[in-house]
């Protein structure tokens, strides 16, 4: 609670995170609001963009369809709404599970030490030799391009930090007087783990980890971009995106002939992507000083 | 070089070995769970084809157990052949040493451009701490940190490709092309502007240029932000520190300080982040070459991966990881060069 | 200091994002004027073809714009050669090359499918002039003399006899070859002939190879297996599979030599390499030779002066790899490329340009169907409950002929061809694409008419389907748009025949795909064929034979129609034939094993300057010995 209130006073001070704030809110807002503001089709998957013909040829914004159509006939508007509730739905799903491992092996590997804190380190050491998106891009490739593919490689690629993150935390909170304490009163390691060390090393855990999911966006959007990730027609900003490339040179005399097909989907996954690393660059400030302050 | 620092080098260069063991033998052991059907597609692209599947499942040993396949593989490597790269219809070396140039010709430009604009403007943003171009240079970072590389290329191509006609996808103009290919042009090198400087060549020098601008642009707005905002806060750090304070004091001018001294140091950290700017750098290769239709490495590797070319993914990541692991091997040579206190080991 | 701080901050937040808006803005009221320009005006040039006849096009723009590159053919287009070894390539884009590289003993007379003009051969040969003989079993070809090869030598037959011989012996998995072995060894495959690793068993399969194609003096003799219809047998001698390689040469490179002591050892080396000993050479005697194959940018080919028919009029010819469509544009606008391809969706973005000729309505010879698979596997995940029950279909559900028809009367082909082809595709009643031989125009056809569905529907499985309902999921293979939308628009119809019917389209990978068809996991699948050559029998086998690559996928055996398709392929006389096909194609229409969607039909976009172009729907790509640049 201290340091919630010690949070938003720092984010009060800076105006940069009050505009990243705001952006945040308002994608929220979007993607919990995305039934009511693009209402799907009964009867059909929601993230499928629903159709308006079969043309390739995009169609520029009209009063029904405000964004326009893109390529396929696809309506813009629906997918980029949902497509807001589809980043928060992957991004969510990949940091929470990549968290989870991190904590169970860095918990472990930090508590035990030895063989288990070596193996956990050679196989980060295995991960962070490769630039995360060539890894993924890798991965996906090997269970088979599509999201769950996508998913499964991100989670792959993006636990080891976290897992450093909570071993680096429980080495130094082990060595603290209370848990030696906790031991020589004889706890049990579990106890020890779950109800001494892990409150504290998560915390900060979990902060960085809920203002990773930009990055974690604009990766799944790349992957998606060069054809990886979400298949045609899937609400997905990085899939829109990668539809919107045949289109840039327009028509003959008319060079932005098909300017919302490339300008709009950008523009969300852009601005999603900056609302959350503002946001974080305000709070990484502020983890510092109050991790010093305990 | 010292005894201690050369036994550190070849430890570290070996311990290449088991990481590219480690990431091959992990996408190997994943694509098992494909069938030996689904693995065998990549060479039925056309249901005239489909006949033959379960002799091409025999002929590359799609069935056989997982440890045996990466043997063969292993052993193939050993042997200089890195497999067949059926999306581009030759060996993966081949494939690689043929689009090693352009990713080369990148690289030359976006990589020092990043660094020397990262380091003066944010040493700009630290010595002007707190006025506006401090905060615009940091806005500046957020934004490049933020802006997906692929609609930022998009949108340099829809503005000057689409709308003004200049600075076209691709390496070269057709014409330009047509040159080089035609044999009145001598390709050294691989890297056009180069080869043009030598072969004298002002038109395709200037034609290479224009094509490289937008690419070098996307790649180094993207990259810059982390360079910047490191320089940033070290350079400050320095700053404050007391030897800056004293020469100061003891009248010495306010630039040469700066320059002589602190940039110096700050530059130590710089060097410390160099991998994780290399990272960037080969991520970005992957996505900006495939807007930009600039056919290095990164261009062949995500078509490659797109047409499940399983070969040419394994051939790409052993490139990436090696040059990656090469790169932090040179950080920190270099580091310990600068910084005499840091030992290696 | 706090606050001034905060001010400070504040300010240079308020002017970026000022100047973001006034950017954003800019770039707005820029793109909304852009959008609002008017088009400039342009004549346009079209030239409608009509299969085999060709009107002069007429150009009505006054003034010429002057040739760029006028002794250089640049055909700009997507995709690369997968190799130039003529026993290896498969695919249209290494076809392209080979065929304008390398001879065949006879060649397709211009635009005709049926007739034929000798190249290496001397003459045709045909019953009247006594070099087919025997029933047809044996086909001689009397050898040219003096034609040069590129290497420096000449072809001579030995070479010819060595050629196929390679050909055969080299029998890549998912090669051409085959076609050579239907005829000559009533075969597939070189395997099939006996176990080659065997010594005994790969002497004898050795021999066959080796007694089918005999030279005889100057002449070059072929002895078939069977009847086989001597058009047919033409048709697979004019393409590139059949190309007559320089033996020297290709010997040079490590091909085999053409010892027949070993066989063992022969076909060990030889056959189904890694990588085909040709890949990257020119051992042809073509018109133009290989100058130059630059990976991922381009094959460029330079004229043979010592061509056996003249040198042609083109100096080169470069075929460029550009995946790029709005840079083929360019090029093509700016007259850097003289050909190119053009995707039928960006078909507009260039309707209108100067000095562009185009010509439309070309048949091509490919279809694309709606496949039923009779017996669905029962552990496939894409039948739901695997009953009858609302919640999925039994693994025998399309054996009922009722549920095929209303399925085929559920289709719309005039709105899929309309939005999806942009009216570039035919609506055409069987397997047998239009052009072909023995296509039967009167065929009766389904056509979208829900009213029959529903009939149908009602009287399928007894009137369970219309009561319980049904779910199933109907894939295609993900970055095929055409065969989406198919899947797209058939779920539309159904769905909105009964609230009961439930269909899912399911967008999976190729390799998913494949592995799903080939164990007859998918409820239906769309996928299509292109001509090997262009002889009904290569369409209606893999339609409808039980043996035939789609019908074995879908478990659909017909006794009757395969006996048919086997007796079609067996009979030289033409009358015997046209009468088989158009049987089989009033067979395909009553029991609807498929649905046929459409065969697509093309355009060919060339410069104004560009001058000989004639279509052959067979051809791989451009044949440049035809064609000059001029006006």
């Amino acid at each position: 609670m201290k340091e919630l209130k010690f949070i938003l006073r720092r984010i009060r001070e800076t105006p940069l995170s009050i505009v990243g704030l705001a952006i945040v809110i308002f994608f929220t807002i979007v993607a919990i609001a995305a039934p009511a503001l693009a209402p799907p089709r009964p009867g059909r998957d929601p993230y499928m963009i629903p159709r308006y013909g079969y043309s390739p040829i995009p169609k520029p914004p009209s009063p029904e369809h405000p964004f326009g159509l893109t390529q396929g006939q696809y309506d813009l508007y629906y997918g980029v709404i949902w497509g807001t509730r589809a980043a928060y739905r992957i991004g969510v799903l990949i940091i929470a599970v990549s968290a989870l491992i991190g904590i169970i092996v860095g918990g472990l590997a930090g508590y035990y030490g030895r063989i288990i804190d070596e193996i956990l380190m050679r196989v980060t050491d295995i991960i962070f030799a490769f630039p995360g998106l060539i890894l993924a891009m890798a991965l996906v490739v090997a269970f088979g391009p599509g999201l769950d593919s996508v998913t499964l490689a991100m989670i792959l690629v993006w636990w080891p930090g976290y897992a450093r993150l909570i071993r680096g935390e429980i080495l130094r909170i082990r060595s603290e007087d209370f848990v030696e304490a906790a031991k020589a009163i004889g706890c049990s390691d579990l106890r020890i783990i779950v109800k001494h060390i892990l409150p504290n090393a998560i915390y900060p855990l979990l902060i960085m980890a809920s203002l990773d999911i930009g990055s974690v966006v604009l990766t799944v959007a790349a992957l998606s971009f060069l054809g990886l990730g979400a298949p045609e027609g899937y609400a997905d900003w990085g899939q829109l995106i990668s539809l919107s490339r045949n289109w840039i040179t327009g028509k003959p005399g008319e060079p932005f002939a098909y300017w919302y097909v490339y300008t709009i989907p950008g523009l969300f996954l852009f601005l999603f992507v900056m609302g959350w690393n503002l946001l974080g660059d305000a709070l990484r400030d502020v983890m510092d000083p109050m991790i010093r302050r305990r | 070089m010292s005894a201690s620092m050369r036994t550190y080098i070849i430890r570290r260069l070996l311990l290449i070995i088991p990481v590219l063991i480690g990431v091959t033998l992990l996408i190997f052991a994943i694509t098992q769970l494909f069938s030996p059907v689904e693995r065998a597609s990549l060479y039925i692209r056309d249901p005239r084809q489909a006949k033959d599947l379960p002799s091409i499942i025999k002929k590359y040993g799609l069935d056989l157990p997982v440890y045996i396949q990466y043997f063969r593989w292993i052993d193939q490597v050993l042997h200089g052949n890195l497999g067949w790269s059926e999306s581009t219809h030759m060996p993966v070396l081949k494939a690689l040493i043929t689009h090693f140039p352009a990713t080369a010709e990148l690289a030359l430009y976006a990589a020092p451009l990043t660094i020397i604009i990262g380091i003066l403007l944010g040493k700009l943003a630290a010595i002007k701490k707190d006025t506006a171009v401090d905060h615009a240079t940091r806005i500046m970072a957020i934004i490049g940190w933020s802006l997906p590389s692929f609609w930022l290329g998009i949108m340099l191509l829809a503005i000057f490709y689409g709308g003004l006609g200049i600075f076209s996808p691709g390496r070269l103009s057709v014409w330009a092309e047509n040159l080089v290919l035609s044999g009145e042009f001598k390709v050294y090198t691989g890297l056009y502007t180069i080869d043009a400087i030598l072969n004298l060549n002002g038109a395709v020098l200037l034609d290479a240029l224009s094509h490289l601008a937008l690419p070098v642009t996307t790649l180094v707005t993207i990259n810059i932000a982390l360079l910047m905002r490191i320089m940033r806060s070290s350079m400050l750090e320095q700053l404050n520190k007391t030897y800056v304070i004293a020469a100061r004091a003891r009248g010495l001018k306010w630039k040469t300080v700066i320059d002589k001294h602190a940039t110096k140091n700050a530059l130590i950290s710089v060097v410390t982040i160099s991998g994780l700017l290399t990272a960037g750098m080969l991520s970005g290769m992957v996505i900006t070459e495939t807007v930009f239709e600039f056919k290095g490495i990164g261009y062949w590797a995500a078509h490659a991966a797109t047409q499940l070319d399983i070969p040419a993914v394994l051939g790409f990541a052993l490139f990436a990881g090696t040059i990656f692991v090469i790169a932090n091997l040179i950080v920190d040579i270099l580091y310990a060069y600068i910084d005499p206190r840091i030992r290696l080991g | 200091m706090f606050r001034g701080k905060a001010r400070a901050v504040s300010k240079a937040v308020a002017a970026v994002i000022v100047a973001v808006i006034i950017a954003a803005a800019g770039i707005g009221v820029g793109l909304y004027m852009a959008t609002q320009a008017k088009p400039t005006t342009v004549t346009t040039v079209v030239t409608t073809y009509t299969s085999a006849v060709t009107t002069s096009p007429t150009t009505t723009t006054p003034e010429k714009p002057p040739i760029k590159n006028p002794d250089t053919m640049i055909v700009a287009t997507i995709g690369e050669p997968e190799t130039l070894d003529p026993a290896w390539a498969y695919d249209t884009a290494s076809g392209e090359v080979i065929f304008n590289i390398y001879n065949t003993l006879v060649f397709f007379d211009r635009e005709h499918l049926d007739k034929f003009v000798p190249m290496i051969a001397e003459k045709v040969p045909s019953v009247e002039n006594g070099l087919v003989k025997d029933n047809g079993l044996t086909i001689i070809f009397p050898i040219r003399k003096g034609i040069k090869t590129h290497a420096g030598g000449e072809i001579t037959p030995e070479d010819v006899e060595y050629s196929f011989e390679r050909a055969m012996i080299q029998d890549r998995d998912g090669g051409p070859v085959w076609m050579i072995f239907e005829p000559l060894l009533g075969v597939f495959s070189l395997t099939e002939l006996g176990n080659i690793s065997d010594p005994t068993e790969a002497a004898k399969v050795g021999k066959m190879i080796d007694d089918v194609v005999e030279v005889q003096g100057d002449n070059v003799v072929f002895h078939l297996a069977k009847p086989f219809p001597l058009m047919t047998f033409l048709q697979i001698w004019s393409q590139t599979w059949a190309s007559i390689v320089d033996k020297e040469c290709a010997v040079e490179h490590g091909a085999w030599d053409g010892s027949k002591d070993n066989w063992v050892e022969v076909f060990k080396k030889y056959h189904n390499p890694e990588t085909p000993e040709l890949q990257e050479v020119d051992c042809g005697s073509g018109p133009f030779m290989l100058e130059k194959w630059e990976h991922g940018k381009q094959v460029s080919l330079v004229r043979f002066d010592d061509y056996f028919q003249g040198p042609a009029k083109l100096k080169r010819a470069i075929i460029k790899k550009v995946d790029e469509w709005s840079t083929r544009k360019l090029m093509f606008l700016r007259g850097d490329a003289d050909i190119v391809y053009v995707p039928t969706q960006y078909a507009e973005e260039i309707e209108g340009a100067p000095h562009i000729r185009v010509y439309k309505n070309l048949p091509q010879l490919s279809d694309m169907a709606l496949f039923f698979t009779f017996e669905i596997d029962p552990e496939s995940p894409y039948i739901g409950s695997g009953k009858l029950d609302g919640n999925g279909i039994p693994p025998d559900f399309f054996s009922d002929i009722n549920v095929r028809k209303a399925f085929a009367y559920s289709f719309d082909w005039d709105t899929y061809i309309k939005d999806v082809w942009r009216g570039e595709a035919l609506h055409i009643p069987g397997p047998i694409p239009k052009g072909l031989p023995y296509f039967n125009p009167d065929q009766e056809t389904y056509n979208f008419n829900l009213t029959k569905a529903e009939e149908y529907f009602k009287k399928a499985w007894g009137g369970k389907v219309w009561e319980k309902g049904f779910y199933l999921e109907l894939l295609y293979n993900i970055g095929n748009v055409q065969r989406k939308a198919a899947a797209e628009m058939l779920k539309e119809n159904i769905e909105s025949l009964n609230p009961k019917f439930k269909i899912y389209v399911r967008g999976v990978e190729w390799p998913t795909y494949l592995r799903a068809m080939v164990k007859a996991q998918l409820p239906a699948f769309i996928i299509g064929w292109l001509a090997d050559y262009p002889d009904p029998h290569n369409f209606v086998h893999p339609y409808m034979h039980s043996k035939g690559t789609f019908a074995a996928w879908q478990h659909y055996k017909n006794p009757h129609v395969d006996e048919l398709i086997e007796k079609g392929i067996r009979t030289t006389d033409p009358e015997e034939r046209k009468k088989i096909y158009y049987e089989l194609q009033k067979i395909y229409f009553e029991d609807c094993p498929s649905v046929m969607l459409y065969q697509p039909v093309g355009r060919h976009y060339e410069r104004d300057w560009v001058q000989g172009w004639y279509y052959n729907p067979i051809y791989p790509g451009v044949y440049f010995y035809v064609l000059s640049k001029g006006y």
